[in-house]
């Protein structure tokens, strides 16, 4: 991959090439049969498994992990290829009461069934190739936006997915931004101008100006392309509370990577992100995400799966956005009194913040804000866990899994989303027709266009 | 005189088993004998090694090249009960160089192939192997599933028309002056494949000849008729590991010692074991430490044993013998080497054989011997086949790797399904009927399960073997009541129950010595499962006992006065005015 064409730090990268003639030349040999011994055969994470509940083909993930690592061989290379059928939630992950590393083994197992055994050349290859790397067609789309939206949009285009690549013609593709949020980001000048303002931020707030306050963000593909209001509103609520903000280079997380077994993909992302936020960390500063999913893929699933220098330190200092100013900062004072003229709002937990014990948090901080009334629609899986719910083999299976949470949101009395996931947002908007808000966004208006900030 | 048999075979281990075969194939008429199930002797609780020779190739070369023979043998005839993973001598920095230079002198005089390895290419082979390990010898060590073994060569022996008789005790020999005619056998439940329940009965059996292949009890057949069979039983532990942490045979490269082989069995690892000579091979003490101290030993070896779950852990008794006079003190000195005392030309009294010592990797050069020598006796003239001719279920195996037949399986219960059953997978799975997987652990669905019941009956322990059904990480706990489930369409509830009951009897006795960490919380969990869904706990709805109302208290009466406390079911009060320290 060509580093070498990457502008540093805060300008907008020139990207990397998608590079579709690698076929994976080293496989990721793995030995998680000592895992199996955590398993006691409960089930807990069967009767978990969104998935196993309503598809009764999905063997569940006591199968999928332990037992099925348990069988194998070193000379064993065949995986069963209900593999692909998992959404890779994790909630099997959360609910197992004996940490047995199931994401893990689902995910090793995964790789080694798409490195080993699916035909490279085959429809669902490519489409779960190109689909995991969003970050390459977001990329050449958001040169383009109005016209990627407007063919996107277009049946034929539609109807051409799902015939020839097996994506569901039932999906609208998320809508281009005009202007990412790099763009915006570098448009607006950058680090230099984000340490002034965090500056300026301190000295009114009365901070000791030395006391180094520098956070690094870890924007993600959506909060990029789709949705770079909600990269903004990180970067000005960060800078409210003091924060210089720095935007290193980075590649996608790896998340959609690993749910399609493509882990050679995921390590080369990784290779660049690792260092990059590594070099942050060294400058004092925590790699804060957005996305939950982000989030968990660098604090857990990177050391899981790669064996990178530095990993454990950037996993170690990852933080999720929010959660890193309930703990840094005294947040609830600071919202004490503030209002937001916001809609009500009916709040989806993702599976990934779940795990990272953050399902909670927003509807706390956020009930403390005049003006904003939020309600938790439970703690079912919104079903279309990140690119499963777009294969057109999966949507049924994604749309009966998220039937519940579509059932909560009417039943509840907001008639507008909220969530921290990109996907699960677009599975809430297509089920419900619903807006969809991320808690940063209130935020925000709470801090920064509330009376009280003003 | 009319004898109801030509040969009696005494002891259904695979020396037994072996012989039975070997004799049937060759147009003898053959019954066998054994008290227990195929393989309840010392054959069932084995290392499950195919040795190399490399283990005798210092100390008795005779025995390593036996092994090495028997090892390329097997291999080829018994294909589906060998797994060849290759072993490594690993030496540590403190084992001796000396050693390790002899043993690879001592496999090259013995024609075993050996390579040596640098310590990095040993943990390249093996990477759970201790950082520090400083080389390593390879030499083609296999893992050998002594059940399967057993079972295929009774098979084929019935196939050749012998009569095999298990839960069949010989409780004593018919003697006649100085030949021995037959046996006195007492069937636990009547002649035949085992049911359950059936009453018992004791039969004479008489033959023309006898053959005592009841390996650490041949002694106490012999006294039967008051001969002589000085077995030397000796003991020794192995623990079962969860998963295969190795999937090579590791051997500690040094002198000897205990506890300095790890051999990876199906799912599982077993480590092994110690050398301890015992009176009694069925009364002897099993001491925890044994096991904590074999961990430990072999932690330095794969140091993740340390903290890796076991499942189960248990003995198994050497027959070793040493012809009278040899005097060895250490059993581990005792030869390994097989004996067969022709009881005519040692103590006069015509009619019977007894075949004591040896290892199993040896079991077919032995049945060959000794049925040589029985048709000598018998005058019947055949050789033996049994070197070249495949045990059922080894047939054409590399047509079977290359046939791509599922069964309509996941993939992993397939490949486990057909690495048990070998040639006989089309036969067993394919069928036209549902076909779950009834045990999870190992992969074994019903048609397995089914098969196996139409070979043994309503025995779940022989089911077991066959399959290894229950042998997995939860012991039973989750298929021990679907096992028996399957005996339903032909036996009755109560048959069902028994069977259920003596499973899981046997699985619980296996884990006492496993009883901490991941295995405890499983032991746990089942045990909750079965008392509470199957009254497995003692209770009085089974045991029939009639329960004593009058334990129980009335219960709080008005009188008492105080609010202080509540009666509890076990009679004791619950104290709930003082919430926070409890
Ligand atoms: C700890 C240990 C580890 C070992 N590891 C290995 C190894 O890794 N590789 C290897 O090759 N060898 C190994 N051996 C040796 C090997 O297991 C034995 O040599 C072999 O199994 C002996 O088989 P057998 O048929 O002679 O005896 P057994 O299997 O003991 O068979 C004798 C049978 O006779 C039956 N019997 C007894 N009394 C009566 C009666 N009155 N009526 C009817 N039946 C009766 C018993 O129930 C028993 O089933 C090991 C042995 C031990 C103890
Ligand atoms: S990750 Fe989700 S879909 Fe996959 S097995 Fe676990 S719970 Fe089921
Ligand atoms: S929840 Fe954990 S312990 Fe229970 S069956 Fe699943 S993996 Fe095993």
């Amino acid at each position: 991959m060509s580093d070498a064409a990457h502008t540093p730090d805060d300008g907008v990268s020139s990207d990397d090439e998608f590079d579709p003639i690698q076929v994976f030349p080293e496989s990721t040999e793995m030995d998680l049969r000592p895992g199996a011994d955590d398993c006691y055969k409960c089930s807990t994470c069967d009767t978990n498994c969104p998935v196993a509940e309503v598809d009764d083909d999905f063997p569940g993930p006591k199968f999928q992990g332990p037992e099925q690592w348990r069988l194998k061989r070193t000379e064993d290379h065949d995986i069963d290829d209900s593999i692909l059928k998992c959404s890779n939630c994790m909630r099997c992950d959360n609910a197992c009461p004996s940490e047995v590393p199931l994401s893990q083994m689902h995910n090793t197992a995964r790789g080694a069934y798409v490195d080993e055994q699916m035909n490279k050349l085959s429809r669902e290859y490519w489409r779960n190739r190109l689909l995991s790397n969003y970050r390459i067609m977001a990329h050449l789309g958001s040169k383009v936006p109005r016209l990627t939206n407007f063919v996107m949009g277009l049946g034929v285009t539609r109807a051409f997915n799902e015939k020839v690549l097996g994506i569901t013609s039932e999906r609208e593709f998320p809508d281009f931004a005009t202007e990412t949020f790099r763009e915006w980001w570098h448009n607006r000048g950058g680090a230099a101008a984000s340490r002034d303002r965090a500056q300026a931020a301190r000295t009114s707030r009365g901070i000791d100006g030395d006391e180094p306050k520098r956070i690094a963000y870890f924007h993600g593909c959506y909060s990029n392309y789709n949705t770079p209001e909600v990269g903004k509103a990180l970067v000005r609520v960060y800078e409210h509370f003091g924060y210089e903000v720095l935007v290193p280079k980075q590649r996608c997380s790896g998340t959609p990577m690993y749910a399609n077994g493509m882990l050679q993909d995921a390590k080369r992302a990784a290779d660049t992100n690792v260092p990059e936020l590594a070099a942050a960390i060294d400058e004092g500063a925590d790699i804060i995400a957005s996305c939950t999913s982000c989030s968990m893929s660098l604090r857990q699933e990177y050391p899981e799966l790669f064996d990178i220098e530095d990993v454990e330190r950037v996993s170690n200092n990852t933080w999720e956005g929010l959660e890193f100013l309930r703990v840094h900062e005294d947040l609830e004072s600071e919202l004490q009194g503030t209002t937001a003229d916001v809609p009500e709002l009916a709040y989806h937990a993702p599976c990934h913040a779940r795990n990272q014990g953050l399902d909670g948090q927003a509807i706390e901080v956020l009930s403390v804000i005049d003006g904003v009334d939020v309600e938790d629609v439970g703690d079912s899986c919104s079903g279309i866990s990140g690119t499963y719910g777009w294969k057109e083999e999966n949507y049924d299976t994604s749309m009966k899994i998220g039937e519940d949470m579509f059932q909560h949101m009417e039943g509840a009395s907001g008639e507008t989303g909220m969530t921290e996931c990109p996907t699960c947002s677009m599975q809430m908007e297509h089920g419900t027709g619903y807006e969809i808000r991320h808690p940063l966004e209130i935020l925000e208006v709470a801090l920064l266009e509330g009376p009280e900030a003003a | 005189m009319a004898y109801d048999t030509t040969v009696l075979v005494i002891g259904g281990g695979s020396t037994g088993c072996g012989i039975a075969r070997d004799l049937a194939m060759r147009g003898v008429e053959v019954t066998l004998l054994e008290r227990g199930n195929l393989t309840h002797g010392t054959t069932g609780r084995m290392h499950g090694l195919l040795h190399s020779g490399g283990r005798y190739a210092v100390s008795d070369q005779a025995s390593a090249r036996e092994c090495i023979d028997e090892n390329i043998i097997l291999r080829d005839i018994a294909g589906h009960c060998v797994e060849m993973t290759g072993g490594l001598f690993v030496q540590r920095p403190e084992d001796p160089d000396d050693y390790f230079q002899q043993k690879l002198s001592g496999c090259k005089e013995c024609d075993i192939p050996a390579r040596v390895l640098s310590g990095g290419e040993a943990r390249e082979i093996e990477p759970h192997l201790a950082k520090d390990v400083k080389r390593a010898i390879e030499v083609p060590d296999g893992a050998v599933d002594p059940f399967r073994l057993c079972v295929a060569n009774a098979i084929d022996a019935e196939r050749h028309g012998a009569r095999i008789e298990t839960h069949a005790e010989v409780i004593d020999l018919l003697r006649d002056g100085d030949d021995i005619y037959g046996v006195t056998v007492r069937h636990d439940s009547g002649p035949g494949k085992r049911t359950h329940k059936t009453p018992g009965s004791t039969e004479d059996i008489t033959a023309e000849y006898v053959v005592n292949a009841s390996g650490a009890w041949a002694g106490q057949i012999g006294d039967m008729a008051d001969l002589e069979v000085a077995v030397r039983p000796s003991k020794g532990v192995m623990t079962i590991m969860n998963v295969r942490q190795v999937d090579t045979v590791i051997n500690r490269c040094r002198p000897k010692g205990d506890a300095d082989i790890i051999v990876p069995h199906e799912t599982t690892a077993i480590l092994g074991t110690t050398d301890e000579e015992v009176s009694d091979p069925d009364d002897y003490p099993e001491a925890q430490w044994e096991v904590d101290m074999m961990i430990d030993t072999l932690s330095e070896l794969v140091p993740i044993l340390q903290d890796a779950r076991t499942i189960r852990s248990f003995w198994g008794v050497r027959p070793l013998y040493e012809p009278p006079g040899t005097g060895t003190e250490d059993p581990t000195d005792i030869t390994r080497d097989f004996f067969l005392l022709d009881h005519a030309e040692r103590d006069g009294v015509t009619g019977m054989t007894s075949i004591v010592g040896g290892k199993l990797t040896t079991y077919r050069l032995m049945a060959e011997q000794i049925a040589d020598h029985v048709c000598a006796q018998l005058g019947h003239q055949a050789s033996c086949a049994t070197a070249d001719e495949p045990l059922p279920g080894s047939e054409n195996l590399e047509a079977l790797e290359t046939a791509m037949d599922d069964f309509g399986l996941r993939s992993p219960v397939a490949r486990r399904s057909k690495q048990r059953l070998g040639s006989r997978s089309q036969e067993v799975l394919d069928t036209n009927e549902p076909n779950p997987v009834i045990c999870n652990c190992e992969s074994v669905t019903r048609a397995e399960i089914r098969d196996a019941i139409e070979q043994s009956g309503s025995d779940l322990n022989a089911v077991r073997i066959r399959t290894r059904a229950s042998m997995g990480n939860c012991q039973g706990g989750f298929c021990t009541h679907l096992i028996a489930n399957e005996l339903v369409d032909e036996y009755d509830e109560p048959t069902a129950r028994a069977a259920y009951d003596e499973l899981l009897q046997e699985r619980w006795k296996g884990q006492r010595h496993a009883l901490w960490g991941e295995q405890l919380s499983q032991a746990m969990l089942s045990y909750a499962l079965h008392a509470t869904t199957f009254n497995a706990d003692g209770d009085t709805a089974r045991s029939g006992q009639a329960i004593d109302f009058a334990a129980f208290d009335s219960g709080q009466s008005d009188s008492s006065g105080g609010t202080t406390g509540r009666a509890t079911t076990d009679g004791g009060t619950q104290r709930t005015d003082q919430g926070g320290d409890r």
